[in-house]
């Protein structure tokens, strides 16, 4: 067999008909309609020359298969959620010490500013006895099942560059996300859904926008495809109008027909990578749309998340989460939006901070139940956490309010060979600085990518003159994390 | 690493061994005489630092190799202060203390000997005095890395079949394929060619006429003068401008989260044109760098400097100016380096690596060339720039406003002569007696809340929701018998914007309109008049605004109360009188309804609390508003600006002349306004007055300065010419096109190389430096950069002479005995296949659709785009949808909004500008069949294309098929598929011909003569078809 059969036999079952001359007829469509997902029943025939984002194995076997990360988009405060500080409540009101602020910049605050206690009672839940405030009681009754880092650092206060800094390792733009960095490394086991979906709750998009998902450098294939709240959940999902599914089916098969006389024509490659692109386009027009309808879920799970079907909402976003990665998408991110709490009217650490967590914390721990009964917990790694935290002053606005804070914060993670019931990490009595397994935003993605099956030394594209990496030239794996 | 590490430590241990030796035996010396240089610290230095610190790519840019060097100090400023050791960076290095801020000396070796340490530390604070002819050893700087070497023009070597060659490049080429026994494809057909260099010249795809033209054309050098007419076509501009604006990373806003929009698509404009003018290279390089500091800068010079004005402006709160204005200096150095000099340096911003060819401090030497701009996180500097109608009519205008301004000083200065009588008169008279009104009816039009106080005044608003235009109605019962006139006081509140009285932001409003009815209840029922007022006064109104205005039927005047400068507070209390023309008599029983409009164009310009009163009586001659009565009561020496302003205004306002002329002075005002405000405008590069120091920054930090350093070209490169003294910006940019500097051509014309083949000579495009990959054809590419330098920088020159060669002729067409031996085509013994670059995948199908705009340049368009784009960004951006042929616009004039571009741009890989862009990925996805296929703009295309087809083609399916063929991939169908698509038109046309709403709703809505809409929407699927193929969107 020659180069140019093999690359032939290398597309897909359609070489046939190039081969056969131009009887096609209703062969075409019908194969394509009956078959929901063409790679798997013909595996040995893709690689990732004609579909990148097929699945592959890291460098290790990971523990994680696959990834969702609930990003609190404005930096939640740990001081009122996950690191209870005694000593705080004490100097209330106090002008903090100086020698906490010296060479320090902040977004707004000055450098007299005067520590605030928090208002929140924080409990012990589990049998771990992790500490977790009033604010989050369904997440707390899941102490056991997550590990909680308490000793988070970054290193750029404004929101836009520390939201890039969490996702790509860099505050400048250009650099890939984490879940494109992902998807170019193990790839994705959906064929008919996209490999690293991006969904968004709240008021307005996060600041930093697209590049928060973007890829970067890498091929866009591995950018993260936003799910629209509106009536395509992705951009030109529906055929225009007048077109039918079945009418759509014969619109790819002409032109797959015509591509694949052209690729017998001139052997670029490229033209079967395309026919392979223009397949799963069609498949994601009918999986998409089936993803979005909730009609298949019982009462007791739209309940359970608190998801009405018909709203946008943090909720509705986590139980497609759980279908995405049901269907086999690899990376899930969830924005929600709106965690700036500075103590003006609507951004305080009063109702607007209780208004977030009640949207947060039901679903939250539902997707947690969710994902265990179904078995899906151990492989699947659930992540929450925001960008940065928040200062132990407060800030003299109208009403209680604090300003980011980069050198503490608290996240926490689940399921996909994280230690469940662990409380990683210390920060100081005033909650300021860590003072025990700091752990570094790299640290944190190397973690993620170790959980995932791959090194992060190891995961680098090469651009510009240097070999790049997620965790630019830092970051450890956390290993009190793993389970 | 860790082996050399361990190399070292080895070494070191020896060399301490041995000074230690030598120091016990000098020490009994030491204790009488001054520590000397030469035999007591020079050997320590040798030993322990020369490593790393001597003329040799000194690492913190530090060298000891000799006394003055050492005590010049490195990238952290000086290292020895004579005296005092404990400010000498050299001694405390040395030691193992926290407080310093170096890493214990020598870096990962064993520290000095306590002894050694100390004999140190007595120098310096001994004055460390040296010789002063101590020599430094010269470092050789020179590299003998490829691309750092002159440009020599090679030979042409020598090949067997010479007859194949059409350019002196394609011997190279030949020679090479000959010694790796491979043969040059066939020139492709002349279909492709045409397709080929239309797209690769103009970004378009040959018309119908130019295809049988040229393949009716069989005379010699048909396709020669085919490239020419491609070359001479003003879409030459557009298409390589586009790839200079890549590297440019142009854009349409600030980008950052907030990414507001900006305005510079004058310098967009200004490539299109220096393209098309063919601007030597070398010209286009330094106007675009330092333009702004040529002699006598023209206006185009300044324009052309918008390239290095691409950079982000972060525009977020809270964040520190000189940290953004520093990384755009960054940004501009990097994009500097990898443009011209195909060098990754800003590798070097932070610190020193190995295989990098310039240090850190070089790095902040090149740096302090262009440190020295305005422009601090900001859009200025810009200017504006006018047509020459546009200009002249603005002088005009400003001429007009200043002898009219003149005029109106004339004329204030004169009747100020009479103010001072008018206020004697004045203040004598006696204060009407105001009787308020009580409403018994209040409403708002725009149903804003408006309450009554105990005072009789109303309040408007207090919900928050203030209406952009309002009118409110209030109807009173009489009180009085007579009524002559009627007050309406404005005041002001504590919940009023700026205290008020108005709703405006800064406490103003607009009264366009004042009028009043009168109704009497008479036997036959109630009767309403209309009530005419014939004289108004104020105690104060805004320049322009006269409370006359109010009264005059012209929903575009009003009164408001403004002050300028000087003039008081705007935020008071004050009050306009309304004279009836005739005095209401017997009006005791009858209601009073006021009208008080505010349709002002100015958003929320309401009043926000009035009252209204009447008198039954006036003086004769003078109406004094209370504010100006309670002003001339008060002795001239005491009155406030305030006060005198009231005076002075409201004894002009008594000079009918005044009101015409300060008519005239604002509406010219308001004229030249308007028309600064169409006025594009352009960002450009200023050097500020007195220079900024430049610094090294440790480890990359702003804030964290170093030594201070001066422009410099690091020592690897030919230097500036001797007779340059205080380099800047401009000789950095005659630097980067002399013709020492061997890169820019060789970077530039690889470049090109790169646009016609896919891939450069150089791989690495971006990277000439030692991590880059060796040139594939090294003869030829030093051929055809010192052809290009040799041409004077002639780059359509060059181009043609890559169009025309037999190189560039091959098909490429994969044979498998090329897929085997060369998959990726570095030998060139054939044509590659290049999906095209987004801007043009639209401009192909717009161009076939036949819908394409040919205007070229002008601000951004906005193309129909997906709804829902603007729910994930933090602030919605503008997209007013272009109507007109700007819906069918090239690509390239698409606005560009950095954060959240026109979706189909980035899904085909056009970069996101927010760094330079030297290659563009091609990447092949899912999402772009979904955006060719279904998007609303692109279906809109195909509409245009069915029509198109069955408007100027034959009018049988086979006849039509051919012809769409011809359109859309400039060639004849093949057997095969002639019939995919017969049979896809047929099956369509039936499916249609039974769903009928369907078929309308594919149709173009306007549908040629007596085609039915079964036929158009069957056309329409099959020129769907055609946008979608892989051949249509790619350059064979």
């Amino acid at each position: 067999m020659n180069t140019e059969q093999q690359t032939l036999r290398d597309i897909t079952r359609r070489h046939f008909f190039a081969g056969c001359g131009v009887n096609f007829g209703a062969l075409g469509l019908a194969s394509l309609m009956s078959d929901g997902n063409l790679f798997a029943a013909d595996s040995k025939a893709d690689d990732r020359k004609t579909n990148p984002l097929f699945p592959r194995d890291g460098h290790f076997p990971g523990k994680a298969k696959r990834v969702i990360y609930m990003f609190m988009a404005g930096g939640p405060s740990h001081l009122e959620l996950f690191d209870y500080k005694p000593k705080l409540q004490e100097l209330d009101g106090q002008v903090i010490p100086p020698s906490y602020v010296e060479n320090k910049r902040f977004a707004f605050l000055k450098k007299d500013a005067k520590l605030l206690g928090t208002r929140r009672k924080f409990g012990k839940h589990g049998e771990s006895g992790a500490e977790i405030s009033e604010l989050l009681p369904n997440i707390s009754k899941h102490a056991d099942d997550i590990a909680i880092v308490r000793s988070m650092k970054t290193e750029v206060f404004n929101h836009g560059p520390a939201k890039m800094f969490t996702n790509t390792g860099s505050p400048r733009f250009g650099r890939p996300s984490m879940g494109a960095w992902t998807t170019y490394g193990i790839g994705s086991e959906s064929q008919n859904l996209p490999g690293f979906v991006v969904m968004h709750s709240g008021p307005r998009g996060p600041r930093g926008g697209t590049p928060l998902w973007g890829s970067g450098f890498l091929p866009t294939t591995y950018q993260g495809v936003p799910f629209l709240n509106g009536a395509d959940p992705i951009l030109n999902l529906s055929s225009p109008k007048g077109i039918g599914s079945q009418q759509q089916g014969e619109f790819v098969d002409a032109v797959s027909q015509l591509n694949a006389l052209r690729l017998k024509q001139v052997g670029d490659a490229e033209i079967s990578t395309r026919i392979a692109a223009y397949e799963m386009a069609y498949r994601m027009q009918t999986s998409a749309p089936e993803l979005m309808n909730l009609a298949g879920e019982t009462k007791e799970t739209l309940d359970l998340y608190g998801v009405d079907p018909a709203k946008p909402s943090f909720a509705r976003n986590c139980l497609l989460a759980r279908r995405l990665v049901e269907k086999g998408t690899r990376f899930v991110q969830m924005y929600h939006t709106d965690w700036d709490h500075h103590g003006n009217p609507g951004t305080n650490l009063d109702k607007p901070l209780e208004d977030r967590c009640r949207e947060v914390d039901r679903p939250a721990a539902a997707l947690l139940q969710d994902l265990k009964q179904r078995g899906l917990l151990e492989d699947t790694l659930v992540i929450w956490g925001g960008e940065f935290g928040r200062t132990p002053q407060g800030e003299p606005r109208d009403t209680a309010g604090r300003d980011h804070h980069i050198d503490a914060y608290s996240m926490w993670m689940a399921g996909g060979g994280i230690k469940g019931g662990t409380t990683v990490g210390e920060t100081d009595e005033l909650g300021y600085y860590t003072v025990k397994d700091q752990v570094h935003v790299h640290d944190f993605q190397a973690t993620v990518l170790h959980l995932l099956g791959l090194d992060h030394l190891q995961l680098t594209y090469r651009f510009q003159g240097r070999d790049f990496r997620l965790t630019d030239v830092a970051g450890n794996v956390v290993k009190k994390l793993l389970a | 690493m860790k082996s050399r590490a361990s190399i070292c430590a080895a070494l070191a241990a020896v060399v301490v061994a041995v000074g230690y030796v030598a120091f016990a035996a000098d020490e009994p010396a030491t204790k009488i005489k001054p520590v000397d240089y030469t035999t007591q610290i020079k050997p320590l230095l040798v030993k322990h630092c020369y490593e790393c610190h001597a003329a040799k790519k000194p690492q913190s840019g530090f060298r000891l190799d000799t006394a003055k060097l050492a005590s010049m100090g490195g990238d952290r400023g000086a290292a020895i202060v004579p005296g005092k050791s404990e400010k000498s960076l050299l001694y405390l290095s040395l030691l193992n203390d926290d407080d310093v801020d170096v890493t214990q000396m020598p870096f990962e070796l064993e520290p000095l000997k306590p002894q050694e340490i100390s004999l140190i530390k007595r120098w310096i604070d001994e004055g460390a005095k040296a010789p002063k002819d101590e020599v430094a050893a010269d470092a050789d700087a020179k590299s003998d890395h490829w691309a750092f070497q002159p440009v020599v023009r090679p030979t042409l070597p020598t090949v067997k079949n010479a007859a194949w060659s059409n350019q002196p490049l394609d011997r190279f080429v030949l020679a090479r394929l000959e010694k790796e026994g491979l043969a040059p494809s066939a020139e492709a057909d002349r279909a492709t060619l045409i397709r080929r260099l239309s797209l690769d010249l103009r970004g378009l795809p040959p018309s119908l006429s130019e295809v049988e033209q040229f393949l009716a054309d069989d005379q010699p050098g048909a396709y020669e003068r085919l490239v020419d007419r491609m070359l001479a076509s003003p879409h030459y501009g557009e298409r390589w401008g586009r790839h200079w604006l890549d590297l440019a990373r142009y854009a349409d806003s600030n980008g950052f989260t907030i990414d507001g929009p900006r305005s510079i698509w004058q310098y967009r404009d200004w490539v299109i044109d220096a393209v098309n003018d063919g601007k030597p290279f070398d010209k286009f390089t330094i106007e675009q760098i330092a333009g702004d500091l040529l002699p006598a800068a023209r206006r185009d010079q300044l324009v052309a400097t918008g390239f290095h004005r691409n950079t982000l402006i972060n525009q977020e709160g809270g964040t520190d100016p000189e940290q953004f204005r520093v990384d755009a200096v960054v940004d501009r150095l990097e994009t500097t380096g990898s443009v011209f000099l195909g060098l990754t340096i800003g590798c070097a911003r932070c610190h020193e690596h190995k295989f990098d060819p310039i240090s850190q401090r070089e790095f902040y030497e090149m740096y302090a060339f262009l440190n020295g701009t305005q422009d601090v996180k900001s859009i200025q500097p810009i200017i504006p720039l006018p047509t020459p109608a546009q200009e002249t009519r603005q002088k005009q205008l400003r001429a007009d406003i200043a002898s009219t301004g003149k005029i109106l000083k004339t004329h204030d200065a004169k009747i100020a002569v009479g103010q001072a009588k008018w206020e004697t008169e004045i203040a004598t008279v006696v204060a009407p007696k105001w009787v308020m009104l009580d409403a018994i009816e209040f409403k708002s039009k725009a149903n804003a809340t408006i309450n009554e106080f105990d005072d009789r005044s109303l309040i408007v608003g207090g919900n928050g929701n203030i209406p952009a235009n309002d009118t409110y109605t209030v109807t009173v019962d009489v009180p009085v018998e007579k009524v002559v006139a009627v007050r309406l006081e404005v005041l002001t509140n504590s919940g009023l914007p700026k205290n008020g009285p108005g709703l405006a932001d800064n406490g103003n409003f607009v009264l366009t309109e004042f009028s009043a009815t009168v109704t009497a209840m008479q036997a036959s029922g109630a009767a309403t008049e209309p009530l005419k007022f014939s004289k108004t006064a104020a105690d104060w109104s805004q320049d322009g605004f006269p409370a006359a205005h109010a009264i005059d039927d012209n929903a575009q005047t009003g009164w408001a109360i403004n002050v300028a400068k000087g003039q008081g507070s705007a935020n008071v209390d004050r009050e306009a009188i309304f004279v009836l023309q005739q005095p209401l008599e017997k009006a005791v029983g009858t209601k009073l309804t006021f009208s008080l409009k505010h349709e002002s164009k100015s958003a929320k310009y309401l009043i926000g609390r009035f009252r209204l009163s009447v008198t039954s009586e006036l003086s004769a001659g003078h109406v004094v508003p209370a504010g100006v009565a309670a002003s001339v009561v008060v002795p001239t020496g005491k009155r406030t600006p305030g006060q005198k302003a009231v005076l002075k205004a409201s004894y002009s306002g008594t000079d009918e002349t005044r009101q015409p002329l300060v008519k005239k002075l604002n509406a010219l005002k308001k004229s030249e306004r308007e028309l600064t405000q169409i006025i594009p405008t352009t960002m450009i590069m200023r050097e500020v007055k007195k220079p900024r120091e430049s610094f090294v920054m440790i480890r990359g930090d702003f804030l964290r300065k170093g030594a201070v350093v001066q422009p410099k070209i690091p020592a690897l490169f030919p230097q500036l010419p001797k007779d340059v003294e205080n380099p800047g910006r401009l000789d950095l940019a005659r630097w980067l096109v002399s013709k020492e500097n061997p890169l820019t051509p060789r970077v530039t014309v690889n470049r090109y190389w790169q646009m016609f083949f896919g891939t450069g000579l150089v791989e690495t495009e971006n990277d000439f430096g030692t991590q880059g990959t060796a040139p594939s054809h090294p003869l030829l590419l030093d051929w055809l950069a010192s052809e290009f330098v040799a041409s004077g920088w002639d780059s359509k020159g060059l181009h043609r002479r890559i169009v025309t060669s037999a190189t560039y002729r091959q098909s490429s067409r994969v044979s498998p005995e090329l897929q085997e031996k060369d998959s990726g085509n570095r030998l060139l013994a054939r044509q590659s296949r290049i999906r095209l670059e987004a801007e043009a995948i639209r401009d192909v199908c717009l161009s076939s659709s036949g819908l394409l705009s040919q205007k070229l340049g002008g601000p951004g368009v906005y193309p129909p785009q997906p709804t829902g784009i603007n729910l994930l960004t933090q602030v919605s951006k503008a997209w007013p949808e272009s109507k007109g042929d700007d819906r069918y616009r090239r690509g390239m004039y698409v606005y560009f909004w950095r954060s959240n571009p026109y979706p189909f741009l980035p899904t085909f890989d056009a970069p996101r500008a927010n760094n330079t862009c030297t290659r563009r990925a091609r990447s092949n996805t899912p999402l772009q069949a979904l955006t060719l296929a279904n998007d609303h703009s692109f279906f809109e295309l195909a509409q245009g294309l069915a029509t198109r087809i069955l408007t100027d083609g034959p009018d049988d399916d086979s006849g039509r098929l051919l012809y769409a063929f011809r359109v859309c991939l400039s060639r004849e169908p093949s057997e095969q598929e002639f019939a995919v698509l017969t049979q896809f038109i047929a099956q369509q046309r039936k499916r249609f011909e039974s769903a009928e709403k369907d078929a309308t709703q594919v149709a173009p809505a306007i549908r040629p003569e007596g085609i039915s809409a079964a036929e158009a929407a069957a056309w329409t699927a099959a020129a769907r078809v055609f946008l979608n193929l892989d051949e249509f969107i790619t350059r064979e």
